[in-house]
């Protein structure tokens, strides 16, 4: 055991619904420890522009408002801790959780792990990884100036990440397998893009493969709904087909899942496991919104108090509380 | 032991924070070479890695070997600086 200390809680990630959680939890002095593997922020980080995050007139930069709710929670005393929890395992009052720093003790957990961007399966995408097939347009994008590019997708990130890419590459080709999913005011931001010959929309193109040499990607090949191959030549892909949560860490801790892989909880928030919660994206029926995450992390952190504080399995507790 | 540490970032790259943020707290300087600032060293950055994408942190042992960590993989990092 690294340490003896047991924590009042411990969060799973880092994203906007940890963040939030730790606002809460840290402003009551609940002490608070935060584990990413990943980025602070999570998927919002990596996002160029935020729209529709209430209180930000223009939209906000995703990585502003992660590096915000990152000093926000650090202000009251959240301590992030950059590694990995590799499995919790639960110990009745207190919950183990193997860590890359080693074992620690909590009383409560929650898991905020989020999503990551699915991918395709199809021959080439493992192969020609960071040379040419990507997952970050924000982060790899640059590589791509005066280029041409496919982007695979039709939800909102595919055609927001779509619409960044137009700052270096010279054209995009959508390929979108069934048709265009992305909320309407995108809709109408990508339509003044394929007006000006920036980004061309292909609807029923399902990718078969992705085909490159030494150098890097050159083509797709894909099929379109009449089921007749097309080609598509490109400099590279940017990959924004849906999301797959990030649970692979809980198989062996009896934390309930559904059949995608979601983590299920009640109406508190809180896992089949007394004392483990969850919020965010990694929620079984999560709405995949950042300014939801963040209202689940501050409802997770209520609860936690709830439960610190022996209120949340109480019946005669929680029955006094409904009286008006 | 560490000699010097070189990271190859973009403005928009969130992942090249979290690398500066990981060495900081290691209280380990670095040299950054934004690629937005610096088009040119792209293939630079390209050739080190071998891959089209940042951040790309090098590591310049003092027998001049170096170690290029490509994206924010905690995994090869922490021990390439410790």
């Amino acid at each position: 055991m690294s340490e003896e200390r047991i924590h009042d809680l411990v969060i799973v990630g880092a994203g906007p619904a940890a963040l939030t959680a730790a606002i809460y939890t840290t402003r009551e002095d609940i002490d608070t420890v935060i584990y990413e593997k990943g980025v602070v922020g999570g998927l919002a980080a990596v996002t160029d522009i935020i729209d529709n995050y209430p209180g930000f007139s223009e939209g906000v930069r995703g990585l502003e408002l992660a590096d915000s709710l990152r000093k926000q929670a650090e202000r009251f005393g959240a301590v992030i801790n950059l590694g990995e929890v590799l499995a919790i395992k639960n110990q009745g009052k207190h919950k183990l959780l193997d860590t890359t720093d080693g074992d620690i003790l909590a009383k409560t957990i929650l898991i905020a792990t989020g999503c990551d961007y699915k991918k395709t399966g199809v021959p080439g995408e493992s192969e020609f990884y960071a040379l040419g097939v990507h997952y970050c347009a924000t982060c790899d994008g640059a590589f791509y100036r005066d280029k041409k590019l496919v982007v695979i997708g039709g939800g909102n990130s595919a055609v927001q990440e779509s619409i960044f890419l137009t700052r270096f590459a010279t054209h995009i080709d959508l390929l979108v397998r069934s048709t265009i999913k992305a909320s309407d005011i995108l809709q109408r931001e990508l339509q003044s893009y394929i007006d000006s010959g920036k980004i061309t929309v292909h609807l029923g193109v399902s990718p078969k493969e992705i085909v490159g040499d030494e150098q890097g990607v050159n083509k797709v090949v894909a099929t379109n709904d009449q089921g007749e191959e097309v080609i598509f030549n490109t400099d590279g892909v940017f990959v924004f087909i849906g999301l797959k949560p990030n649970t692979s860490f809980l198989q062996s801790s009896l934390v309930s899942l559904d059949k995608f892989g979601f983590i299920n909880t009640d109406a508190n928030l809180e896992t089949n496991i007394k004392g483990v919660f969850a919020a965010g994206d990694v929620r079984s029926g999560a709405t995949m919104q950042i300014a939801s995450a963040s209202g689940e992390g501050a409802t997770a952190a209520l609860k936690i108090r709830e439960y610190l504080e022996g209120r949340l399995h109480n019946p005669k507790i929680a029955e006094l509380e409904v009286i008006p | 032991m560490v000699k010097n540490i070189t990271i190859f970032t973009t403005n928009t790259c969130a992942y090249c924070q979290m690398v500066k943020k990981y060495l900081t707290a290691k209280n380990m300087g670095y040299e950054e070479v934004n690629l937005d600032d610096n088009p040119h060293r792209r293939a630079e950055a390209h050739a080190l890695s071998g891959a089209m994408t940042v951040p790309v942190t090098v590591v310049t042992k003092t027998d001049d070997s170096k170690e290029v960590i490509v994206g924010y993989n905690l995994a090869k990092l922490a021990p390439a600086v410790n």
